[in-house]
């Protein structure tokens, strides 16, 4: 508990955590601008098009693209940055030379930033519902009660399965940074495994589209797999986040999820829940062995 | 009188050369080796650290030090030998046995954006459980208290250093590593660190070992020290048996007097190093390489050359003995030659 709070000092008083989560909530506040802009004008033209958008659950599928989607990029990079300024700052010699054990010191990190991203979401959850209620009041369109029927379960839901995806994809930047041993590598290399994951399984996806061919002189394209390509770390998880209440395979654009969306079965969630948390699980458990086998020079 | 014996003490001389546990030691090392990639940083080294002692721990830049420091701090993993701390002995995985165990190794690091007192607040999280009383305790031995509040960033050198002693000694460690502790510090600075560890050690029977190049600062302070060169230790001993055993006779002369003095007391040991020092406020002083009871002969022959002595008296000093041990520069001549050449320490020609 001791290092836990230790960490969450660290967190709340280091500038990148405010700078990101106000990146976040500047680019889901000019979401919302937009949003309202458009249908203001339309409202102009005489079109009724629209005028239910700011309906939910649907709008939750919207803040948890900036909660899970950019935010799970941001949180990558976030916590790369956290974990890895440990060897650049040399901090980490410190801890090691007080006779703390290594692979204790990792999981109240890890324990830590799990707590900083988790308030992270609520803050951007919070600040989405709001901003919908505002961009309905700027703009004059009505905004259904978000509680009303399903409203505190749905929100309850994307909270409870869109919290591990968040934790899963951030873990990504924490093992690469342990294993690294820096923020800037750990940072980079984060970045450069979601985008590079989404433009394999984008590639890979069209190549597989003359499988789906047979299907579509049949009158529809028919969907297949899921193929091995679906289950790799950024992906998988946007099979979860499509099962959310009022989510869509927008959510999962980050891997190429429109096109799988399209030509692939998507992953049953009964399996990729599962999956991204043995990918949570792994990533922890690579940082914690790498870092215990490291010599600290 | 013998030259400096630059081979590693005999059995009997100071540590036990076993195994066996030893209980008078803070610290002791038996044949520990490190190797990083091809290149070995050390190649056995065996060390004893009394308890209850300051021990300086000398050696030229790259012979070892901090790989040593860092070896007993569990940063790395030796390739070969042993580790003993505190009577018992330690490896890598025996995280808990550095819960006494105090350290500063190279330069200070902390989080830059968190000030002093955040930086020693998540530091004494980890390890052994430390009351928060003590980081108001620490900052003030090493005079931080005024700044303790201010972010690291703002901080000097000087003030990085305090904190990395407070930071060591936070947990109030029977045993502290300081590598370069007087690194940055202002003359203010270095009597108060030297006060400092003086009443860990006499007042509280705690150990401090001493990593550094600073001669004269290790000579003030350490009571035991430990001459290590290419990753082998050349030399250890109580500071002042070694200044004995070494016999020699130290004289002061005027610096402009110090080349024709250095021909004068050449004669007296020609198959001996002569050390002078040319510059700093130990300008003057040579050491010469004989029998302190021939002192007064070194007198009379100065004062046939004419030349007045300032300062005569018997036995060595540190920087004279590091220098013979590690073969590093210092010497006037030794021997003479017919034709000397331009002398190593810029000795007035």
């Amino acid at each position: 508990m001791r290092l836990i709070r230790a960490e969450l000092l660290k967190a709340r008083r280091r500038t990148m955590t405010w700078v990101l989560l106000t990146v976040a909530l500047v680019l889901m506040g000019l979401s919302y601008l937009l949003i309202g802009l458009g249908m203001s004008a339309l409202r102009g033209s005489g079109s009724d098009f629209g005028l239910g958008i700011l309906e939910f659950p649907a709008q939750y599928a919207t803040i948890g693209q900036f909660a899970f989607g950019i935010g799970g990029l941001l949180a990558t990079v976030y916590v790369a940055a956290l974990v890895g300024s440990d060897w650049n700052w040399g901090v980490l010699r410190n801890v090691v030379a007080r006779g703390e054990s290594r692979a204790n010191y990792l999981l109240a990190k890890a324990a830590g930033l799990a707590i900083v991203l988790g308030i992270g979401m609520l803050i951007i959850f919070a600040a989405g519902i709001l901003m919908v209620f505002l961009a309905g009041l700027v703009f004059n369109v009505p905004v259904s009660n978000p509680l009303r029927g399903r409203g505190l379960q749905d929100l309850a839901e994307n909270l409870v399965l869109g919290y591990p995806v968040l934790l899963q994809r951030a873990a990504l930047g924490f093992a690469v940074a342990v294993v690294m041993r820096s923020q800037l590598a750990g940072s980079v290399v984060g970045i450069a495994l979601w985008l590079g994951e989404s433009f394999l399984t984008t590639v890979l996806t069209v190549i597989s589209i003359p499988n789906n061919l047979g299907g579509f002189i049949d009158g529809g394209i028919q969907q297949i797999g899921p193929v091995w390509y679906q289950f790799l770390p950024i992906s998988i998880g946007g099979y979860v986040l499509n099962v959310l209440p009022g989510g869509s395979g927008l959510v999962s654009a980050a891997a190429g999820g429109g096109l799988q969306g399209l030509f692939l079965k998507p992953v049953p969630l009964e399996l990729a829940l599962p999956m991204v948390l043995i990918y949570l699980a792994v990533a922890i458990g690579v940082a914690i062995v790498a870092l215990n086998r490291q010599e600290i020079v | 009188m013998d030259p400096l014996n630059t081979a590693p003490l005999p059995a009997d001389h100071f540590m036990p050369r076993t195994d066996a546990p030893t209980p008078d030691l803070a610290v002791a090392t038996r044949g520990l080796m490190k190797r990083y990639g091809r290149q070995i940083a050390l190649t056995g080294l065996d060390m004893s650290v009394p308890t209850g002692k300051v021990y300086g721990f000398l050696g030229p830049n790259g012979s070892g030090k901090t790989t040593a420091l860092r070896l007993l701090t569990g940063l790395l993993r030796p390739n070969a030998g042993t580790i003993s701390l505190f009577g018992k002995p330690y490896t890598w995985h025996d995280w808990t046995r550095l819960f006494r165990v105090g350290s500063l190794i190279e330069t200070p690091s902390f989080y830059p954006y968190l000030s002093g007192a955040e930086n020693l607040d998540v530091l004494s999280a980890s390890g052994p459980p430390t009351d928060k009383r003590r980081i108001d305790q620490v900052l003030e031995y090493v005079g931080m208290s005024g700044r303790a509040k201010s972010p690291i960033q703002t901080y000097s050198l000087g003030m990085k250093q305090r904190l990395g002693i407070a930071a060591a000694m936070l947990s109030d460690p029977d045993l502290l590593l300081l590598d370069e502790p007087a690194n940055g510090l202002d003359p203010g600075g270095m009597v108060a660190m030297r006060e400092t560890l003086r009443y860990f050690t006499a007042e509280l029977g705690k150990t401090v070992v001493i990593s550094s190049h600073l001669l004269h600062e290790v000579e003030m302070l350490a009571d035991v020290v430990g001459i290590i060169d290419h990753g082998r230790l050349l030399r250890e001993g109580p500071l002042h048996d070694l200044l004995e055993a070494a016999g020699r006779v130290r004289v002061r002369v005027a610096p402009e007097d110090m080349t024709k003095a250095a021909a004068v007391l050449r004669e007296f040991a020609p198959d001996r190093p002569l050390y002078g020092v040319d510059s700093g406020d130990q300008a003057g002083w040579f050491t010469v390489g004989i029998a302190p009871a021939r002192a007064a002969e070194i007198n009379r022959a100065l004062v046939g050359a004419g030349i007045y002595a300032a300062g005569l008296e018997p036995g060595s000093d540190l920087e004279s003995i590091f220098l013979e041990l590690t073969g590093r520069t210092g010497t006037v001549a030794a021997p003479p030659t017919a034709e000397p050449g331009p002398p190593p320490m810029g000795l007035p020609q």
